[in-house]
């Protein structure tokens, strides 16, 4: 009798590259749009750590995070046919995940008055393990302190390197409000991380 | 106003910047989610389709039944000058010309009969091996690509995961799911040459010889 065959695992593919080039990131958009499957699959490679990273910076939670991004796709693929190609799909694909991520931050801020005192996280000071550790800690609170129109700010400017015209598509917001948010939050992780590390030096 | 990049916005920029550890099972989910998405539309063109053949068909005989009124409104003008009791048979006509408009149901009738005559869904045994996993699922055209709609039992003893679907005469690429993380085709069907966002599936042919 033969042996019946083994699973067959399927290796994922490979991760995707930060940024794809633009004349790659064109004709797989258009493919897309023209029903090419396997092209809205190329655009998700290319794009879905960027996306996971923005969503993980702004809602500090990991199953909120994927599943804002598994909602922006599908809104991506829903909203594909209407996509002009005169405008810039970076952009197009924040303003879509900026607002799923606005709307789980609505939905955590309301499960957060329901949280206790005694629930309140622990200052990474006590869990000090590695100075990079900790720095990365130190951020991610100085970060998630940061008023919500302000983070998503500083991240599309600093992290995605979003031009503030870009921005302002992605947001809705004008260019000189944008400024000012970014100007704001730099001021305010400055403050709070030198302030941070010098309270830990005494 | 400038962006202020002194050396801290330097250094917190480079630690945002770090790519995130990435679940590929969780990306292989947003593929499915989307397939699902194409699904769902598929089928919502599909019924508006069917709508519009439908209301199309029904349009036609809506017309008819309009010309036909408006002739017999000519046949009525045109015997006005006749005697009051030929028009008042013309009159008595009208409701009957009106029951005309009822082959329209009847025609609907026989579309959906026919529809459901040719479309029996016949019942399917899907069989996959796999004695380490936890759990397996079925995702295909059939269920829409959904991992949670099919999900397989499994056999203790030998080790193989089954479930029964009911499918429409016609072909069908489907692929499994094991652990919610590995998406395979079925090794023992043939391979779809058409493999759905870059994933391999298996084609079945139901209904025939």
């Amino acid at each position: 009798m033969s042996r019946p065959p083994a699973l067959q695992l399927i290796r994922p593919t490979a991760e995707a590259s930060p940024v794809g080039g633009s004349a790659e990131r064109s004709l797989l958009v258009r493919a897309a749009q023209e029903g090419d499957v396997r092209a809205f699959a190329g655009l998700v490679d290319m794009y879905y750590a960027r996306c996971l990273r923005f969503a993980l910076h702004m809602l500090n939670d990991r199953s909120d995070a994927e599943e804002a991004v598994q909602d922006t796709f599908v809104r991506v693929y829903r909203a594909l046919p209407s996509y002009v190609e005169q405008e810039s799909f970076e952009p197009w694909l924040f303003r879509i995940l900026a607002n799923r991520c606005r709307s789980a931050g609505s939905r955590e801020r309301r499960r957060a008055e329901f949280v206790e005192f005694g629930e309140v996280p622990d200052r990474p000071s006590e869990h000090r393990h590695d100075d990079a550790i900790a720095w990365r800690e130190e951020i991610a609170i100085a970060l998630a302190a940061l008023p919500a129109e302000q983070r998503e700010a500083f991240l599309l400017r600093h992290v995605e390197d979003l031009s503030y015209e870009d921005m302002s598509i992605a947001t809705g917001a004008g260019v000189s409000a944008l400024k000012m948010r970014v100007k704001r939050a730099c001021d305010a992780l400055r403050s709070w991380l030198t302030e941070e590390r010098h309270a830990r030096r005494d | 106003m400038h962006d202020e990049t002194d050396e801290t916005i330097t250094r917190i920029t480079a630690a945002l910047r770090q790519p995130p550890a990435v679940d590929p099972t969780h990306k292989a989910r947003v593929l499915v989610a989307v397939a699902a998405e194409r699904e769902r539309a598929r089928e919502a063109r599909m019924r508006a389709a069917r709508w519009w053949r439908l209301a199309g068909s029904m349009g036609v005989t809506a017309a008819a039944v309009v010309a036909l009124m408006v002739w017999r409104q000519k046949v009525v003008d045109s015997g006005r000058s006749a005697t009051r009791a030929n028009a008042q048979t013309v009159a008595a006509s009208a409701p009957a010309s009106a029951s005309t408009a009822k082959p329209a149901p009847s025609a609907t009738r026989h579309l959906a009969a026919s529809d459901a005559a040719g479309v029996a869904p016949l019942p399917v045994q899907l069989v996959l091996r796999a004695p380490a996993a936890h759990r397996v699922s079925v995702v295909g055209d059939f269920n829409g690509w959904d991992a949670h709609a099919t999900t397989l039992e499994r056999d203790p003893a030998s080790g193989l995961w089954s479930g029964t679907v009911a499918l429409l005469p016609g072909r069908h690429v489907y692929a499994f799911i094991v652990d919610d993380s590995i998406w395979m085709r079925d090794p023992r069907m043939p391979q779809s040459r058409d493999a759905d966002f870059g994933r391999p599936g298996s084609v079945l042919l139901v209904g025939q010889p």
